[in-house]
């Protein structure tokens, strides 16, 4: 806390720290929400999919030397292609049942991918470089700064852009929003809806697959690392509204800060602060603060 | 026609003796064997799967095969303590080993305590179980905070540095080893200064908020108990900071074992110093040699984990105690425990009977790269014994 007040470089430090792991998260919590808007899904594998992300980039960078970027492009492909086998083979079939066999199939999907990450990539903590021209620190004039860390508040924000663009200025964005409101209207309609769907679930799990890629430098690929994340893009999004990409972007900068902040002037509490923002959003503003209160009968 | 019925009559109850001198002797092992745990929990069951094969090829326990019962402990208490009660209750089993964290390796022990049955904690750290949680069938094979503490303690002090930032996960390794070094400092430096308390908790994933605060603290040195992903996410994330060119950092948690240098590579940061409990390529003390050459083909590597060589230890153990015991009987099998010498590929070790501690020392040296090889290895090589006085 003395440290916050007495060094401005410090707290610029912090102001960073907190923006680059909101953005690292919102990319992967975009995506989440992005598939609980269109298909009113809780995909609770959305966790296991951004740490096959990190695993593929482990294997395409540090296994194959293929490169960063290569790794990135493999592990959004890789997730792409998960993600029509699960729709299609799958989450289809359910649209219809209630959301209890939702949940139930996506723990089964975290449970059996889990155990097939073990099988493909072994127990070990394993460790991803930084890609070169990224692994050291950048001079701020005041302070130096991870530059790879940079790339992160500026790569999250690009992709808010490019997927507010997709979304509200194209005409797929809008048949998009439109299944969102009646499925049924704009199947009569002659709307290919399947379609719709399979690709808004398509970009929902990659988006996890290259937050899982982007993170992979600096959160080992490990057995297990699926269950903080998917706890913590939950925070995010029932904080911003599940459902809303703004939500996704300003609840992932809300967590960002408050954790770290919080790491900084209450460490023994670093926790408390983010779910007891849930907890007042939940009380006052259950559909999140921009999200929009459930309709009936959907 | 009676001797001929005598005979028979003779025969099936000698049949049935030798059933019952058949009987097995059951051992509940619990590691974590699925999740974030298993990274540890796998190495640690190859290590347990080989001590019971030695010893069901030598005979087994009082000349009864030794058969495992294992149970994944999640990495949770209470997983653990249900699993436990579990093994106890359903199973049967005769002893219970393993354990991986520290309020893991508490929870079983409560059980034990509450069971009745003896539990040789192989891995888990805490000097509660051995203290204030001692009771009388639970014993540890493993190190522990206050040993790990007094080593780093004394690497400080042949240091010659004057201040220390302290960064511990925020559970009960975390905090014991944080007050274990504080008795070593008192110990052995009385003059280094700490400068700054940092707590992460368990599974943390984002250390930036406690790199920055040490680089603002000015420290010399870095004292730490992160373990496996938790110092490999630390790294990566505090090298690009020029924080391990600014501090030396000396860290329990076994971060020197290969399974961690092997894994990060040419990602390992400079200055570290750190322990393990064996190293597949130091082969100091007698019977390593072969140890290592058996857990390589076992394993199908040949740079082996070390997690396996606590828990074979354990097995041994068991072994020894079972067959001078003459009996699974948890109070007689305790009192064989009880002073209990054994030779293992790490050197000998002897159960304290007051605190039902093995006198489990560490191997402790500086990590450092060397030419053929894009892993780092330790160099030199200092066995820490477990001695506090």
């Amino acid at each position: 806390m003395d440290m916050l007040l007495s060094s401005p470089s410090f707290a610029f430090m912090q102001v960073l720290n907190s923006i680059s792991l909101g953005m690292n998260l919102f990319i992967i919590a975009a995506g989440l929400s992005l598939i609980f808007g269109v298909l009113r899904v809780i995909n609770f594998a959305h966790g296991v999919f951004y740490m096959f992300g990190a695993y593929i980039m482990y294997t395409v960078s540090k296994d194959l030397q293929l490169g960063f970027v290569t790794g990135i492009i493999a592990a959004a492909a890789g997730l792409s292609l998960i993600a029509i086998i699960i729709e299609r083979g799958l989450f289809q079939w359910l649209y219809d049942k209630e959301h209890l066999m939702q949940l139930l199939l996506t723990f089964a999907i975290v449970l059996i991918m889990g155990d097939l990450a073990k099988i493909i990539w072994g127990t070990d903590q394993l460790s991803v470089s930084y890609p070169e021209g990224l692994a050291g620190a950048t001079n701020l004039g005041f302070t130096f700064y991870p530059t790879y860390r940079l790339m992160l508040c500026v790569v999250g924000p690009l992709i808010f852009l490019g997927l507010w663009l997709l979304v509200e200025k194209t005409r797929w964005g809008r048949l998009t929003r439109a299944a969102t409101q009646d499925m049924e209207m704009l199947s009569a309609l002659g709307i290919n809806v399947p379609l719709i769907y399979v690709t808004i679930f398509i970009i929902g799990s990659a988006l996890a697959g290259v937050g899982g890629s982007l993170a992979a430098p600096i959160n080992s690929p490990t057995p297990g690392m699926d269950a903080t994340i998917i706890v913590e893009c939950f925070v995010i999004v029932i904080i911003g509204g599940l459902g809303s990409l703004w939500g996704s972007f300003v609840g992932a900068l809300i967590y960002g800060f408050v954790f770290n902040f919080g790491s900084v002037i209450v460490p023994n509490w670093q926790d408390v602060f983010a779910f007891l923002l849930l907890m007042i959003v939940l009380l006052i503003r259950p559909w999140g603060l921009f999200g929009k209160p459930e309709r009936e009968g959907h | 026609m009676i001797s001929v019925f005598r005979s028979a009559a003779a025969a099936v109850i000698l049949a049935s003796t030798a059933v019952s001198a058949n009987a097995e002797i059951k051992i509940g092992v619990l590691y974590p064997i699925a999740g974030t745990g298993a990274v540890y929990g796998t190495p640690a069951m190859h290590g347990h799967n080989m001590g019971v094969d030695e010893v069901n090829a030598a005979g087994g326990i009082m000349g009864q095969k030794v058969v495992t019962f294992a149970r994944d402990t999640k990495l949770k208490p209470a997983a653990a303590a249900a699993a436990a009660k579990e093994l106890i209750t359903k199973e049967g089993v005769d002893v219970l080993i393993g354990g991986l964290s520290s309020s893991v390796g508490l929870a079983i022990s409560e059980v034990a305590r509450q069971e009745g049955v003896v539990y040789i904690a192989t891995i888990p750290k805490t000097i509660q179980m051995t203290t204030k949680k001692l009771h009388k069938h639970v014993f540890r094979t493993s190190s522990h905070t206050d040993f790990e503490g007094d080593a780093i303690a004394q690497i400080v002090k042949k240091l010659g540095k004057t201040s220390v930032c302290d960064i511990q996960l925020d559970y009960a390794y975390g905090h014991d080893l944080a007050a274990g070094i504080e008795k070593g400092l008192a110990k052995h430096a009385p003059s280094v200064k700490k400068v700054i308390d940092l707590r992460s908790k368990l599974g943390a994933t984002d250390y930036n908020a406690q790199i920055t605060q040490i680089l603002g603290a000015g420290c010399e040195i870095v004292t730490s108990g992160l373990w496996g992903s938790h110092f490999v996410n630390f790294a990566q994330q505090a090298k690009p900071f020029g924080l391990f060119d600014r501090v030396t950092y000396i860290s329990g948690g076994e971060i020197a074992s290969h399974e961690i240098a092997g894994k990060m590579g040419k990602d390992y940061p400079n200055n570290v110093i750190s322990n393990t409990y064996e190293l597949w390529y130091d082969h100091s003390f007698p019977g390593h040699k072969k140890f290592q050459s058996d857990l390589a083909k076992r394993s199908g590597k040949n740079e082996t984990a070390m997690w396996p060589v606590l828990a074979y230890i354990g097995v041994k153990f068991i072994e020894a105690a079972g067959n001078k015991a003459g009996t699974m009987d948890a109070d007689k099998f305790a009192a064989a425990l009880e002073g209990m010498t054994i030779k293992t590929p790490v050197g000998d070790r002897t159960i304290d009977p007051k605190t039902h501690q093995a006198n489990t020392g560490q191997f402790w040296g500086p990590m450092v790269k060397k030419s053929g090889v894009d892993y780092r290895v330790m160099s030199p090589v200092t066995f820490y014994p477990a001695t506090l006085d």
